[in-house]
């Protein structure tokens, strides 16, 4: 029952990495977490504090040292690694701060290049829901252009674009307006919020925007959430 | 969208080291295809003149000599012999067929060969056959009433321009003896493309010395033994004697492969060290390729493309340029046999069909893939076990 009504669940979440000298850093130690279904949740932290690794071992793309994550009820690390890449594509969207939109692709493509790792829709209906996000973010003008060719405000829109390409139901995004002026970062958080309210996703994004934090169903605090902040080597 | 467009696309987003590996690799695939497609034509050249005769009958000297100035007028003439050695061989009843050949001057580059019909008839055991494209070919002609006709050589026509009926002289002092075209041979792709065939007896009339001369000179018989087993006896023969020699021309062929057998060895290192530096290059065209976009494939990873897919994509790029190299070396290859197919056949008359496909071309393709694939493996293999997060880390 608690499964079926979460899109994720954390429990006795650790990871460390070893630091030589048979020394230990424990970056995260996460007894619990659920997020809902349909939420928004706003992490905040500071800079150190482990935001980057949870969505990291949420998305399945770092390893936790011990502890579970389920993601819409599958124990995302008990399925073997193609099989967790396969689910990652159909389940999670991903908006990197730093963007990582890939050089030599149009926008365009670039969103569609995520739809390739999914089959979640038949070829001929990819391009047409790539374009249709990307005019949903106010990109229609710029779908043959590539990323040096876009600001940094566009290149963000394609990464949500990108993120929400086959339709995941859970959407993580660091910091997506980080690299971003105030302005953009307000036009930019409103129509990830908005897309994913409107289509149900649940949202883990990590801000420090207080706009953000007001518009969130729910802020969680690192310091709270993760047992390891502040943790010398051991 | 598929793996082949993002490799495609990937490719033409580095379309300058792309293009210049395509070249490298083509320019190895061009050599190894000329050099293989020349020896073998120069081989199958060699063979198709030698084996219509199994004795050829000279003047005592280098036998080497006397094959590649009567069978592929590669060499200077040795020197004549006397008529009465054809003579000899036409009433000795071991001869199938006897054919004279005297070798003269040159007409623009091209010898004269004075031979009888016999030269172009057409036999059962005979490779090469003579047919006609313009003319007639000349008679049987007695030393006192030459006619002056001649018969030219595909190439020669081609090149002289002459016509059936023309006249034609090399040197003021040929001007009383011009020769008038009488036939032009179809292409043999032979030596005797670039031959100007006269009767022996135009030939005589025309050299002064022989024109005095009692006993007609030549400069080898070509003789067609009965049986094969009459041959060691003719062989012996004339070797015996003081003024002749007999020579096996498969023998000399045998000669002449052992040396190309040699320079093949080496041309062999060759392109093997050619195909290595161009594996090489490729590799490090497509490891620094890797290198540079470790965040990109991590964003893939990232986004759920399987380790298996980003390992195809890598090999996919690799495979593709050497696909095109090895397409744009095979078309590289062919010209520059064409080139070195003129060139043979001007300086030598050896010619060469360098349009011509065997398995060779497909082994090339096919063996250029797999030095492509094994080329792109560990630049793969680092592809393949990119670390998403490590390589996810915000940039400073």
């Amino acid at each position: 029952m608690r499964q079926a009504q979460a899109a994720v669940t954390l429990r006795g979440l650790q990871k460390s990495f070893p630091l030589g000298n048979g020394r230990v850093l424990e970056i995260l130690n996460i007894p619990q977490l659920v997020l809902p279904v349909g939420s928004a949740t706003v992490l905040t932290g500071l800079s150190g504090s482990g935001k980057t690794t949870l969505l990291n071992l949420i998305a399945g793309i770092a390893v936790p040292s011990a502890g579970k994550i389920w993601v819409h009820n599958a124990d995302i690390f008990a399925l073997p690694e193609p099989q967790r890449d396969r689910f990652r594509a159909q389940h999670i969207g991903y908006i990197f701060q730093t963007f990582n939109l890939l050089a030599p692709f149009t926008a365009l493509e670039n969103v569609m290049l995520s739809m390739l790792f999914a089959p979640v829709m038949a070829r001929s209906e990819q391009r047409q829901r790539a374009q249709c996000l990307l005019s949903q973010l106010g990109l229609s003008a710029r779908l043959h252009h590539k990323p040096p060719q876009l600001s940094r405000g566009e290149q963000q829109r394609v990464t949500i674009a990108r993120a929400l390409a086959n339709n995941p139901p859970l959407v993580l995004a660091d910091e997506p307006c980080a690299n971003l002026d105030a302005r953009t970062a307000q036009v930019v958080l409103a129509a990830l919020l908005t897309i994913c309210r409107q289509a149900h996703k649940t949202l883990l994004l990590v801000s420090h925007d207080v706009t953000v934090l007001g518009a969130a169903d729910r802020v969680l605090d690192m310091a709270e959430i993760n047992r390891a902040v502040g943790m010398e080597p051991v | 969208m598929t793996v082949v467009s993002v490799a495609w696309t990937y490719l033409r987003g580095r379309a300058v080291t792309s293009a210049l590996t395509i070249f490298s690799i083509a320019l190895g695939v061009s050599l190894v295809i000329a050099s293989v497609l020349l020896t073998q034509g120069i081989r199958a050249s060699f063979i198709e003149g030698t084996t219509d005769y199994n004795l050829i009958v000279g003047a005592k000297g280098s036998p080497t000599q006397l094959v590649l100035s009567a069978v592929f007028r590669l060499d200077v003439a040795t020197p004549n012999i006397l008529y009465s050695v054809y003579e000899q061989l036409q009433d000795d009843d071991r001869v199938n067929i006897a054919v004279p050949v005297s070798l003269g001057d040159a007409y623009q580059g091209f010898r004269y060969v004075a031979t009888t019909p016999e030269y172009f008839a057409p036999q059962p055991w005979r490779r090469k056959s003579f047919r006609l494209a313009q003319g007639r070919l000349f008679t049987h002609e007695p030393p006192e009433a030459p006619t002056y006709g001649a018969v030219l050589g595909a190439a020669v026509a081609r090149r002289t321009g002459l016509r059936a009926g023309d006249q034609f002289y090399e040197g003021e002092e040929m001007a009383e003896y011009p020769l008038t075209v009488v036939g032009i041979l179809r292409p043999t792709h032979s030596a005797d493309d670039r031959a100007i065939f006269c009767s022996l007896a135009t030939y005589w009339d025309m050299n002064e010395i022989a024109r005095e001369m009692p006993v007609k000179p030549l400069t080898a018989v070509l003789v067609r033994p009965q049986r094969m087993s009459d041959l060691p006896g003719l062989h012996r023969e004339f070797n015996v004697r003081g003024e002749t020699q007999a020579v096996f021309p498969s023998a000399i062929l045998l000669t002449i492969f052992q040396l190309l057998s040699l320079a093949e060895e080496v041309l062999t290192i060759i392109l093997i060290l050619v195909a290595v530096v161009v594996m090489l290059y490729l590799f490090v065209s497509m490891y620094s390729a890797t290198l540079e976009r470790k965040r990109e494939i991590a964003t893939m990873r990232a986004l759920g493309a399987r380790r298996l897919t980003i390992l195809s994509l890598v090999l996919l790029e690799s495979t593709t340029l050497a696909l095109f190299g090895a397409i744009f070396g095979l078309v590289g290859g062919h010209g520059l046999t064409c080139v070195g197919t003129y060139l043979l056949a001007q300086r030598s008359g050896i010619t060469l069909h360098p349009f011509q496909l065997s398995p060779l071309q497909l082994a090339v393709v096919i063996g250029v893939m797999i030095l492509g694939i094994v080329a792109g493996l560990i630049p793969a293999m680092l592809a393949y076990r990119t670390e998403v997060a490590e390589n996810l880390a915000p940039l400073s």
